[in-house]
């Protein structure tokens, strides 16, 4: 057993069993916190606070962490003495220390400091197969990107911190009353654009695509498991706990960025063919939902509606906690179907079910769970982003309701579309005929520990889509403020107790439900039960308990009878091929191809760049080859990030000017600096 | 008809001459397998007129250096037919870019067996081998969706391979031949006669056509004077023929676009032509009606004026059809610039019939090299330009009532009269033509005196246009490759033999 | 006008009769029958039946009718010495069992789908058989449906001689059908060969490669003949 990977399974394990206790009693202890630690000369104390808020966020980071570590160990094998994995452990234990640091930090220099660990170690972690030219690459994509956005932080944190003249949170928030417009304007676009960055939202996401493919897989389930989740989590502290008065133009902006990203990242996974690049895509996707229902949630906050923003915040954040779950158990399964068939690759995969039965189990769970089919957990917070911005029609402001009923479309095309998505990801990887010979020779998975780690995760996928009223009360345990109480009261009555004279059907229903789950299953209510006012008195009613009891008692029972009373035997026969002896792997679709209609109809979108189509003929009448290239650059880099480096490129050229080597002209800079510094210290002071 | 004689390397050079003077390669017959001995035929498209030039070497070529120049990249309609007569008879055409795994199919024979060689070893242990599709199309995810052999409801045999990208198809290679039941090898030991039912059953739907071709081509042989009402009587029915099978077309073409109604409508107005053909001949699809010498049995005159009557009306029915078919946009959405064939490709593969029609290439040989009684008739055959589907069906359309009025004028001038003459053998060799429904046929037919079949050289119209098939299912949705087969009219039976 | 009207106001087309009563002309070709004791000239027929079909034997005349092919040659309106020619359409014949109606009314009690597979077939077999669908016929009535897949089908229908280069799509389609099923040769290359088989290309009809429960004679067998050869085989439940 190599010592690294050891180091990583066990202090990665050991960081993770501590995140889950001091998560949790963060979130249920209510009371925040405060540790003080050494004092930094020039900075003050460096101070940690333990919120309802940050415990949420140390919890799902620790729900991650444990898994992950434990799969390292099963995992780190294919590097061995390739790489070293002292390097991978030491980096690894670092991110999770600094993740730990972030959510608990009281002020606005601890904060940055963790964030800054936290952003090199992360790229670190992205480069650690560094002798592949595309890992080092997107780790310096990463880096660059992530700095700019830590830049748009720190200078967001200074304009809120300019009121108190303090760093401390505590102190910010108690004065942000006295920001002006201007600045709060500004507030919310530099902290969009920051912690956007590391979220993954568009516009300036282009890292992920090219990062997330690029590290090792279990380094990636905790980026895409954890650290995204940094960059909601900032979004929510800076907009809606530091400075509460920015709701409405942070709720506006963030449902436009979320419900955009949502549709561009699903239309992107929908049509990749490598199966991780596919997976980053398509976190760009859920972080996008989630945007969209803290967006939703924090305009309806600014409108005083407090039961739906704590709908809408705890949607998001709902999704947000499903979205690690699947998607650190998806990379995880991607991580495991590489190593064995030695491609991501889609259109070289297939059939993997046979050869690895628990990983194909596991990715299922995933798969199921994410396209949010009931019971699973995706299920639950996507229907209840949609019914937040539903509940828009309870809202008196016209453009209220326009933008709610836009982003309503686009994500519920963007749902539709995530089922086609993982239903190709599973199909292509593990069902029909391996498509490559690599694929066709893989005999067995990985170690167990691999599957242990799989299974934990898709476990927890399973109970928290079975049991959503349990999940509801941990978020709402976590919603800050006002909203506090706000989203278990709304959604989880108790037990019959049923007012506004309600239909008799229902309340029978909800009965029943309570009595037979009281009897067997302790807890508030099996049934996630949503009432509109008196002028709207619709009622949104979902159970994934219920459907899972029933799904399991219909497929039991067929099973159960088609076992006992059906006489007739099972008869194996080969597929049938329209007569052909065998089917060919080159005969059965590919993943390109079963994406191609919604690259046919979304061409717009994907605006490709550049189609090659090269014809070689002999004589004009006999084909040799028709050959095809199509180039697809991504609307993120094309927008956002190919004019930013062009721009940057600009500036850095004229810069380079600056540098002729001559003495008196860096003396004359010398000088000119001094007086600029001076000058504004005059004016400012 | 003239037959010159020329050395393997003056082939190519003579034949582009006769490319140049409007003469068309009808098609390639082995006259002698061992030397070899190969016959290219050509027909003239100005007048009437037929060529052929014999080719062979000056003495026989030792085995695996049977070799002649090949004509494809000079002529392309020679391509299908160098392939076949390399499967068949082992002689490798120098210069051909594609050999192999045609008529024979890897996976169930051996190379270079050569079956339709004199003496080959026929009966041998067949096994299925590995076989892999040649694909052309290189691109990321590129796959072939395989159609066939047994596929969709009651369809004739035949694979096709659609190299695509998703639901956009690229390229389309149809493997055929899967029904090659070697028609030319099993007249080889035959009466006159009994070769008279293979030809009849290469095309069931086409058996009048091809049964006539190959009884014009043992008249000439045995010099016979067919009876004037026998002429007229198979020109009618070979009329009648052409009319059913159009009607057969169209309903394809109207049944892939899932419009059942017309759909129906037209196969029971193709049911009232069989059971009229049934009524009057004797058999639904004119099997056993004619035979060398004339016609197996008369028709009733009163009958077929019946007959003909009532086929005027089945014609006004898939008229009005057609007409209202022509106002329902959606039929028309599916069918318009669909399966393209340009007028010059049509041209260079050498298309025939309808299918040829409609992409401008006009060649009739009921009305260039005329036979039976078609110059008693006025008649003009009809053409389009775009060459896509709509204009095959408009073809096709115009086609069924040229060939009803074809019936009329020859009806109202039958005489009584015998319509059979006995016949002694003879040896000799002819040539033979006729317009089928779908084309051009052309049969080249070798008797020895004792009335027995020793050549039968058979190309038939199928097999000349489905080599232009990959050419029209060149980049096309795939939900409309069942519309563009349909308008295609090809069958497969024909083309395998 | 739309389709669907014009389709409905077309009113029923479809034959009022039972299948084996119908005798509209033209419907069948007909078919040559024994005869004993048959005359010299009858006898004499053997020599010019192009299949073997007619034997002459104690004094009479037997015909092999799965062997015909149409060719005309002994029929009553081309010679003097013919062979009686049934024109009914009841030709179906049990060649591996006897067609077992009671065992069969279980599994084929209620509709049957037949799944056609061409080996070999010249097209007009094929053509009778798109013939079910014509509203004169409409086999849907009686309860017969035409499947793409032998996954679901009932009764496999072979038409042609069974060439080589089909023999094993041929095999693939009975392995691919569920249990209970049948196999229908559909014509004279299917049940006997016809003019093309035994040889080199054609193995002697379906016989030869899938077990066949009931050949149906005829080049091609008519419509009328085909469903009732479909009838009898899956235990006649409507005729």
């Amino acid at each position: 057993m190599n010592r690294g990977a050891l180091a990583t399974a066990f202090f990665g394990a050991l960081i993770g069993a501590c995140m889950l206790a001091l998560g949790a009693a963060a979130l249920l202890g209510r009371a925040p916190t405060i540790v003080h630690s050494w004092s930094l000369p020039a900075f003050g104390t460096p101070h940690f606070a333990a919120t309802p808020l940050s415990g949420f966020f140390v919890l799902i980071a620790g729900t991650i962490a444990v898994p992950s570590s434990i799969y390292s160990l099963a995992y780190l094998r294919r590097y061995r003495g390739e790489y070293s994995l002292d390097a991978f452990a030491a980096l690894y234990v670092l991110v999770l220390l600094s993740v730990i640091a972030i959510f608990f930090a009281a002020d606005a220099v601890s904060f940055t400091v963790a964030w800054e660990i936290m952003t090199l170690t992360s790229c670190g972690l992205i480069s650690f197969e560094w002798r592949d030219r595309r890992a080092a690459r997107a780790a310096l994509l990463t880096l660059a990107m992530s700095e700019f956005g830590t830049l748009a932080v720190v200078l967001a944190f200074l304009l809120a911190a300019r009121p108190s003249g303090s760093l401390d949170f505590t102190a910010i928030a108690a004065h942000a009353g006295a920001l002006s417009p201007v600045a709060r304007v500004f507030i919310v676009l530099l902290s969009l654009f920051g912690f956007g960055v590391k979220a993954g939202v568009l516009p300036f996401n282009a890292w992920l695509p090219r990062a997330y493919p690029a590290a090792p897989a279990n380094a990636t389930a905790i980026i895409a498991g954890v650290l995204v989740n940094c960059g909601l989590y900032g979004m929510l502290l800076l907009n809606l706990v530091l400075v509460p008065q920015n709701a409405m133009l942070f709720g506006a902006l963030a449902l436009a960025v979320g419900a955009l990203s949502a549709i561009v990242g699903i239309l992107y996974a929908t049509i990749d063919d490598d199966l991780k690049r596919m997976l980053a895509f398509s976190s760009v996707e859920n972080l996008g939902i989630a945007l969209t229902a803290i967006g939703a949630g924090a305009i309806f906050l600014a409108l005083h509606r407090f039961d739906l923003a704590a709908l809408g915040i705890g949607a998001g954040l709902w999704h947000m906690a499903n979205h690690s779950l699947y998607k650190a158990l998806l990379f995880l399964g991607a991580g495991a179907v590489d190593t064995v068939a030695g491609s991501t690759r889609m259109n070289l995969l297939g059939g993997l079910v046979r050869a690895a039965p628990v990983t194909a189990t596991c990715f299922l769970v995933a798969a199921v769970a994410i396209a949010g089919i009931p019971p699973l957990n995706g299920f639950a917070s996507e229907w209840l982003t949609l019914e937040t911005l539903l509940r828009s029609a309870e809202v008196g402001l016209v453009p209220v309701k326009i933008a709610f009923v836009l982003a309503g479309a686009l994500i519920a095309l963007t749902a539709a579309l995530a089922v086609t998505c993982f239903v190709k990801a599973y199909a292509m990887t593990f069902l029909g005929t391996p498509r490559s010979e690599s694929t066709r020779n893989v005999r067995r998975e990985l170690p167990a520990a691999a599957g242990i780690g799989m299974g934990l995760l898709a476990g927890a996928c399973v109970v928290a889509g079975i049991f959503p009223a349990y999940a509801i009360q941990l978020i709402d345990a976590a919603l800050p403020g006002t909203l506090h109480g706000q989203l278990a009261a709304a959604l989880l009555p108790p037990f019959l107790e049923f007012g506004h004279g309600s239909g008799g059907f229902m309340r029978d229903f909800h009965a029943l439900g309570a009595t037979i789950g009281a009897g067997i299953i302790p807890g508030r209510s099996l049934v996630v039960l949503h009432r509109g006012g008196a002028t709207n008195p619709v009622v949104f009613a979902m159970s994934s308990t219920y459907l899972a009891v029933f799904s399991a008692v219909i497929l039991g029972g067929v099973f159960v009878t088609v076992r006992l009373f059906a006489r007739r035997t099972v008869a194996r026969a080969r597929a049938w091929a329209g007569g052909l002896r065998s089917l060919l792997p080159e005969m059965t679709y590919t993943a390109t191809g079963f994406s191609n209609p919604v690259r046919v109809i979304f061409e717009a979108v994907f605006n490709p760049r550049t189609i090659e189509n090269t014809r070689e003929a002999v004589h004009d009448h006999f084909r040799v080859a028709i050959t095809r290239r199509r180039e697809r650059d991504y609307v993120g880099d094309r927008l956002a990030t190919e004019p930013l480096v062009a721009k940057v490129r600009d500036y850095a050229n004229d810069l380079a000017r600056m540098h002729h080597g001559r003495l008196e002209g860096y003396v004359t800079y010398a000088l000119v600096a001094l007086v600029v510094v001076m000058l504004a210290v005059v004016f400012l002071a | 008809m003239t037959i010159r004689t020329l050395a393997p390397d003056q082939l190519v050079a003579a034949c582009n001459e006769l490319r140049l003077a409007g003469w068309r390669l009808a098609t390639i017959a082995v006259t002698d397998s061992e030397l070899p001995e190969l016959r290219y035929v050509f027909w003239n498209t100005n007048g009437p007129g037929w060529q052929q030039l014999r080719v062979a070497p000056p003495s026989p070529m030792p085995e695996g250096v049977r070799r002649i120049p090949s004509l494809t990249p000079t002529i392309v309609a020679a391509d299908w037919l160098e392939r076949e007569i390399e499967d068949l008879f082992a002689i490798d055409f120098e210069g051909h870019p594609r050999l192999g795994d045609f008529v024979l199919h890897d996976s169930r024979w051996e190379e270079g067996v050569g079956p339709m060689r004199a003496g080959a070893r026929t009966q041998q242990a067949l096994v299925e081998r590995a076989w892999r599709p040649r694909r052309v199309l290189r691109d990321e995810g590129a796959f072939v969706m395989p159609v066939g052999p047994v596929y969709s409801g009651e369809a004739e045999s035949a694979l096709f391979l659609l190299e695509t990208v998703g639901e956009d198809v690229v390229r389309t290679v149809p493997r055929l031949f899967y029904k090659y039941r070697g028609i030319e090898k099993l007249a080889q030991q035959r009466s006159v006669d009994d070769a008279l039912l293979l030809v009849e059953r290469a095309n069931g739907t086409s058996a009048f056509a091809h049964a006539w071709t190959y009884c014009m081509a043992a008249e000439e042989i045995l010099q016979l004077a067919v009876p004037d009402r026998a002429l007229r009587l198979r020109t009618i029915f070979a009329e009648v023929e052409r009319i059913r099978r159009h009607i057969a077309v169209l309903r394809a073409i109207v049944d892939s676009t899932a419009l059942w109604v017309p759909a129906a409508r037209l196969l029971e107005l193709e049911e009232h032509l069989l059971r009229m053909c049934g009524d009057l001949t004797g058999h639904r699809y004119l099997f056993g009606f004619t035979v060398i010498g004339g016609l197996q049995r008369d028709v009733n005159d009163e009958a077929l004026t019946r007959g003909v009557a009532r086929m005027k009306a089945i014609v006004g029915s898939v008229r009005s059809i057609v007409v209202q078919l022509e106002r329902t946009s959606s039929f028309l959405d599916r069918i318009q610039r669909v399966g393209i064939l340009s007028p010059e490709r049509a041209h260079e593969f050498g298309v025939v019939g309808p299918f040829a029609r409609a992409s401008r290439v006009a060649y009739d040989l009921r009305r260039i090299q005329p036979y039976g009684a078609y110059q008693d008739a006025a008649f003009e055959p009809p053409t389009a330009s775009e060459g896509d589907g709509y204009a095959r069906l408009r073809v096709l359309a115009e086609e069924i009532a040229i060939s009803l009025s074809i019936v009329e004028q020859l009806e109202r001038d039958l005489r009584p009269g015998p319509v059979r003459v006995e016949w002694t053998p003879s040896a000799g060799e002819a040539l033979a033509w006729c317009e089928a429904p779908a084309g051009a046929t052309v049969q080249l037919l070798r008797l020895n005196d004792e009335g027995r079949c020793t050549l039968l050289r058979f190309t038939p119209p199928s097999f000349r246009n489905w080599q232009s098939f990959r050419w029209v299912t060149e980049d096309f949705a795939f939900q409309d490759f069942p519309i563009i087969l349909a308008t295609c009219g090809l069958s497969v039976a024909e083309n395998d033999r | 006008m739309s389709w669907f009207v014009r389709g409905i106001l077309g009113g029923i087309h479809t034959m009022r009769r039972a299948v084996r009563a119908e005798s509209a002309p033209g419907t069948t070709p007909g078919l040559p029958t024994s005869v004993s004791p048959a005359t010299a000239e009858q006898r004499a027929l053997e020599a010019i039946c192009p299949t073997n079909a007619i034997v002459a034997e104690d004094g009479g005349v037997r015909v092999r009718e799965e062997r015909c092919v149409h060719c005309m040659r002994c029929s009553p309106a081309v010679t003097a010495a013919s062979l009686p020619w049934r024109d009914d359409v009841a030709w179906v014949r049990g060649a591996r069992r006897e067609i077992d109606e009671a065992a069969l009314r279980g599994a084929f009690r209620r509709s049957i789908h037949v799944r056609v597979v061409d080996a070999g077939d010249c097209g007009s077999c094929l053509s009778e058989l798109t013939h079910l669908n014509d509203p004169l016929y409409n086999m849907h009535r009686l309860g017969i449906f035409v499947t793409p897949t032998p996954r679901q089908a009932d009764v496999l229908v072979v038409v042609g001689p069974v060439t080589e280069q089909m023999r094993s799509a041929l095999l693939e389609a009975y392995d691919a059908m569920p249990e209970p099923k049948r196999v229908l040769a559909i014509g004279a290359c299917a049940s006997s060969g016809g003019v093309f088989g035994p040889s080199f290309t054609s193995a002697a009809g379906a016989g030869d490669v899938v077990p066949v429960d009931a050949v149906l004679p005829g080049c091609p067998p008519p419509p009328l003949a085909i469903l009732d050869a479909l009838l009898a085989l899956t235990g006649d439940r409507t005729r």
